[in-house]
């Protein structure tokens, strides 16, 4: 009886489900995962109009699908789906699957809202009902993968445990080197990371920059290793902790995820979160953010790059869905026919009750159910959905065509042309590279639209010249021909937006140096992380020199400075590190900013421990984690690399610091034992006072830990 | 009582079960060898027997065959059934085509001997390595030079079985790109038996000095010659009703990836890179099977094929 009750529970609506989240805190928590199925964008338009992203066909299953796929095959019990555009339709997909099924081992729980403009919206409203218990994974509606996750799961929940809510998401980086087909250009990343923890330190879009600019923050952090790697694709599978959705609350201004990363690596210091990255060599994983990635990932499915997600494996379970795979890559669903000569060269997939006439000649293209397609036809990296038709002597090259257009006699499709739902092009017309047909006007969802989509980078389409009428111009779509051009050609486009807007993805403009500097002036996507300038870093030094100047003529109260010395942080948004070097070193130059740089060191010394006395409430506010005692000792180390002659009042000033607790002893001796990066800091540890000063710490931790036992 | 909700907890099964084979992959998933597999599958239908409410044998197999059409294992036991209610009815074989139709509508078949039926089939399944292993005494004399390719359970068993008595050498090639072969040696090795690992490339150069091929396989198909003989050891849960019409439907391809990695960046879009897993070995070139129950010329398996599935259940 027991089970039978867990079994409902398990399978209840999502209501249900959730009020029993309460009493149901079990041991191991099952996985849960948010998939957002929509990309609150238009990259996809004008197809997207008609049907949602997350369903368009790729290999013939609906894009979620494969998502849905990945996510039970890595151990996901509880899928949380947010919709916003279609969502009806994408929910009643979804109840028609095999995923919501009582036998389903994953259970779906579809959540719509029209009111989602982003990401950041979807995660607020998680947190909002409080959906998700522990570690969660984060996806959207139109990555395709086979990744394992589940070492970087436990690497994620093994952070979790060592320092209790310090990493907050794990992001799943694939290696593949620049050049890469199934990269998105857009999605390029420049990323820092810690090579020990695997910690990011420094997250850029790359978006064809040519310069690139690192905070130094990344030089000085505490390890010694880091790596800079630009071989990294972007899987956009994250594993998240429960703050995610609690930070993009607190956070109203985030929007994407790269909002949230940029925010988090900005704030580290002050919220003391962390990002970590898992980076893995096998498995598969891209997300179809464009049509040019669209191609890609069709291309990378059919070539068996995400066995077992093969087309023949029919892992939707749909009935008459099968298919048989034979050489060079052909899969063929069961009603196909194939006519007297026609060729199948390599990478087919045909989908079922699809006939195909005569001396066709037909590779690297994807055909879906119930097409029905001439003699004499070239199909070339074509993408042809469902219902179609094609008259004969048709050519098609690297080109969409979605349900239920059709295609007349001699008509040919030159490179990344799109037929939206319901286009008829022809007779005998040729488009020319990059024509987007729909059957919607471009001025009229420009007019309706506007406030359907978050337009997170700019909006589509926007031309005043283009003229309001809304017949079909049969010069642009033939004779018998039904739709209009939404996009003559990209090449003769000068805007910014459009381009990084266009269907196809950046790839279209082909000259690089345009490229470039197009990305450079995207509005919305420069630099990602505000480096702070070395000129704000100066002068927060003068500053903070000033505030002590001040607080010892005017006998200010420590907690006042600290209070200055935060504002003057965020005036010059300066991370915190920086401040604990920076007022490191302030303190530690202040006798010979009084007094100039010829005091002996035994001058230096008696100036500096009062001061440092005095200032010591101000230090124990900054230095607390293990890694700022670390901060604090190297700038330690480096203001006395500086002063070479000081060395002698080196031991002092240090002994002082330890015993105003200011500096702990097990990390002066960490500092010491491992801290050393050249010969003259090795020197420096050789200084007689200083060996002297660990030595003594040594024993007096050994003779703690006896008197401890 | 079971209820609706039984039969639930067992469609789940199924669909757990299917989609961890259709996950499977190179072999990374619950489910690693083909015996498990088979064992796996045979106690599955053994749960829909008991389970499942039917009333005659023609319901019951017919709940066999829709479940087993996505198994494609299932005709064992469909014929189990066929040979469970003949001899409870007391009629002969030849007269079960007769009874055909009454099979299919009358009901006199106790759930207890089929379930106790197919429990011989798992002891069989069970026991299937140790009885092909039985006979290698038979097949492998003193100083014979043997070579094998990747991994066979089967064979591992079957080489460890004949090395308790006889000397001989066992040449393993690698198998590349999964290098199964290595794994091989290694078992092979640690039992005492004289083992070098080749690459593939070297087989040829190698055969020459070789007395026999054994090896394993995943099915054994319905058809079903070098100097060297090549002796295929196939338990019989391994034969397949199936014939080969297009040879390349029996070959299974997996992700490329090992044998071009992934982060190769741009020659990927230049190449096709296939990465086949088993390979069609013709009849011909087969000089012997030896399965649980004894050694077959390919030429007979066809009679084995008869004995094991009843013709009707081939297309399932």
């Amino acid at each position: 009886m027991a089970s039978k009750g867990g079994k409902q529970s398990r399978s209840a609506s999502g209501l249900s489900g959730r009020k029993g989240a309460g009493d149901q805190e079990e041991e191991d928590q099952p996985l849960q995962a948010v998939l957002v199925a929509d990309s609150f964008n238009r990259r996809f338009f004008p197809v997207t109009k008609d049907q949602p992203r997350a369903l368009l066909p790729l290999g013939n299953v609906a894009m979620i699908d494969y998502t849905l796929e990945f996510l039970t095959s890595t151990g996901v019990q509880e899928t949380f789906v947010f919709c916003c555009w279609m969502a009806s339709k994408i929910k009643a997909h979804l109840q028609k699957s095999k995923w919501c099924r009582p036998s389903s081992p994953n259970t779906v729980h579809i959540i719509t809202s029209d009111l989602y403009r982003s990401l950041g919206d979807v995660l607020r409203d998680v947190d909002a009902k409080s959906l998700v218990r522990s570690d969660f994974v984060l996806v959207y509606g139109d990555v395709v993968s086979n990744i394992d996750i589940s070492q970087a799961l436990q690497e994620h929940r093994h952070r979790r445990k060592m320092d209790k809510n310090i990493s907050v998401m794990t992001m799943i980086f694939k290696e593949s080197s620049p050049g890469h087909r199934s990269r998105c250009e857009e999605d390029d990343v420049i990323v820092a990371v810690d090579s020990k923890s695997q910690q990011i330190l420094h997250y850029q879009k790359t978006q064809g920059l040519k310069k690139l600019q690192f905070p130094m923050n990344i030089f000085h952090s505490g390890s010694d290793e880091f790596e800079i790697r630009h071989d990294l694709l972007d899987s956009h599978i994250s594993i998240c902790s429960p703050q995610v959705a609690e930070l993009f609350t607190d956070n109203f201004d985030y929007q994407t995820r790269d909002d949230f990363v940029r925010g988090l690596l900005v704030n580290e210091e002050i919220l003391g979160n962390q990002i970590h990255v898992h980076v893995t060599k096998d498995g598969y994983g891209v997300r179809v953010s464009n049509l040019l990635m669209y191609d890609s990932v069709s291309s990378d499915l059919v070539r068996r790059w995400v066995y077992p997600l093969t087309p023949e494996a029919n892992f939707t379970d749909q009935e008459g869905h099968s298919c048989t795979y034979s050489r060079h890559n052909v899969y063929r669903a069961s009603g196909v026919s194939l006519g007297h000569g026609s060729q199948m060269e390599e990478n087919v997939l045909i989908g079922c009750d699809t006939s195909i006439g005569a001396n066709c000649y037909i590779s690297n293209s994807v055909i879906g159910d119930n097409c029905i397609i001439g003699d004499n036809v070239v199909l070339d990296h074509a993408y042809i959905w469902n219902h179609v038709h094609i008259a004969s002597n048709v050519e098609i090259i690297q080109s969409v065509i979605c349900d239920k257009a059709e295609v007349k006699e001699g008509v040919t499709l030159k490179k990344q042309c799109v037929l939206a739902y319901d286009v008829v092009i022809g007779p005998n017309i040729s488009l020319p590279e990059g024509t987007v047909v729909s059957m919607h006007h471009p001025e009229e969802e420009e007019e309706e639209d506007d406030d359907e989509f978050l337009s997170d980078d700019a909006e589509v389409g926007h031309r005043s010249d283009k003229t309001k009428q809304k017949v079909f111009n049969p010069a642009e779509v033939g004779a018998e021909g039904k739709g209009y051009i939404w996009k003559a050609s990209s090449l003769d486009d000068t805007e910014e937006e459009e381009l990084s807007q266009c269907l196809w993805g950046l790839v279209l403009n082909p000259d690089p140096e345009s490229d470039s500097e197009d990305s450079e002036t995207d509005g919305p996507d420069d630099p990602v992380i505000p480096s702070p300038e070395m000129d704000d870093v100066k002068v927060f030094h003068m500053e903070v020199l000033g505030t002590l100047q001040r607080g010892l003529e005017e006998n200010i109260s420590c907690d006042n400075l600290v209070l200055e010395i935060n504002s003057l942080k965020y005036a010059y948004n300066i991370s915190l590190k920086e401040v604990m070097q920076i007022l490191t070193r302030v303190v530690l130059e202040y006798p010979f900013q009084q007094q100039g740089s010829h005091l002996t060191p035994s001058q230096y010394v008696a100036l500096l421990l009062p001061l440092l006395k005095k200032w010591a409430p101000v230090f124990k506010n900054y230095v607390k984690r293990a890694q700022d005692h670390l901060d604090c000792l190297s700038a330690f180390e480096e203001h006395f690399l500086e002063q070479e002659s000081h060395w002698a009042a080196m031991v002092k000033v240090l002994m002082n610091m330890y015993e105003l607790e200011i500096l702990e002893e097990e990390m002066i001796l960490r500092w010491f034992s491992q801290g050393a990066t050249g010969d003259k800091s090795r020197q420096l540890r050789k200084n007689q006072g200083l060996q002297k000063f660990i030595q003594w710490l040594e024993e007096a931790e050994e003779s703690s830990e006896e008197d401890g036992e | 009582m079971p209820g609706p909700y039984k039969e639930t907890d067992l469609t789940e099964r199924v669909e757990a079960f299917l989609s961890d084979l259709k996950r499977g992959g190179t072999g990374a998933g619950p489910l690693r060898g083909s015996a498990e597999t088979a064992r796996e599958t045979t106690a599955l239908l053994r749960k829909i027997t008991a389970q499942a409410r039917w009333g005659s044998a023609g319901d019951l197999m017919e709940i066999i065959r829709k479940e087993g059409r996505r198994m494609t294992a299932a005709q064992r036991v469909l014929k189990i059934i066929r040979e469970e209610y003949a001899r409870s009815r007391g009629n002969s074989e030849e007269a079960d085509q007769e009874s055909l139709h009454k099979l299919l509508t009358s009901g006199g078949l106790s759930e207890e001997n089929v379930i106790e039926a197919i429990n011989e089939l798992l002891t069989e399944l069970e026991g299937t390595t140790d009885n092909i292993a039985m006979q290698a005494l038979e097949h492998i004399h003193s100083n014979e030079v043997i070579m094998t390719i990747g991994r066979s359970r089967t064979v591992e068993a079957f080489l460890k079985d004949a090395a308790r008595k006889r000397k001989f050498h066992v040449i393993v090639a690698e198998c590349a790109p999964f290098c199964q072969g290595h794994e091989m040696a290694t078992n092979l090795s640690k039992a005492g038996i004289e083992t070098t690992v080749i690459t593939d490339a070297a087989i040829f150069a190698v055969m020459s000095r070789v007395n026999k091929v054994i090896i394993g396989t995943q099915t054994v198909l319905a058809n079903g010659a070098s100097p060297t003989p090549l002796i295929v050891c196939a338990p019989m849960f391994k034969l397949s009703p199936q014939f080969p019409n297009e040879e390349d439907t029996f070959h299974k391809f997996v992700s490329p990836h090992e044998v071009l990695p992934f982060t190769e960046g741009e020659i990927l879009s230049k190449v096709n890179v296939h990465c086949p897993v088993f390979d069609y070995v013709l009849p011909e070139l087969i000089t012997l099977f030896i399965s649980n129950i004894g050694g077959h010329a390919p030429s007979y398996i066809y009679r084995l094929m008869s004995e094991l599935y009843h013709p009707e259940d081939h297309e399932l």
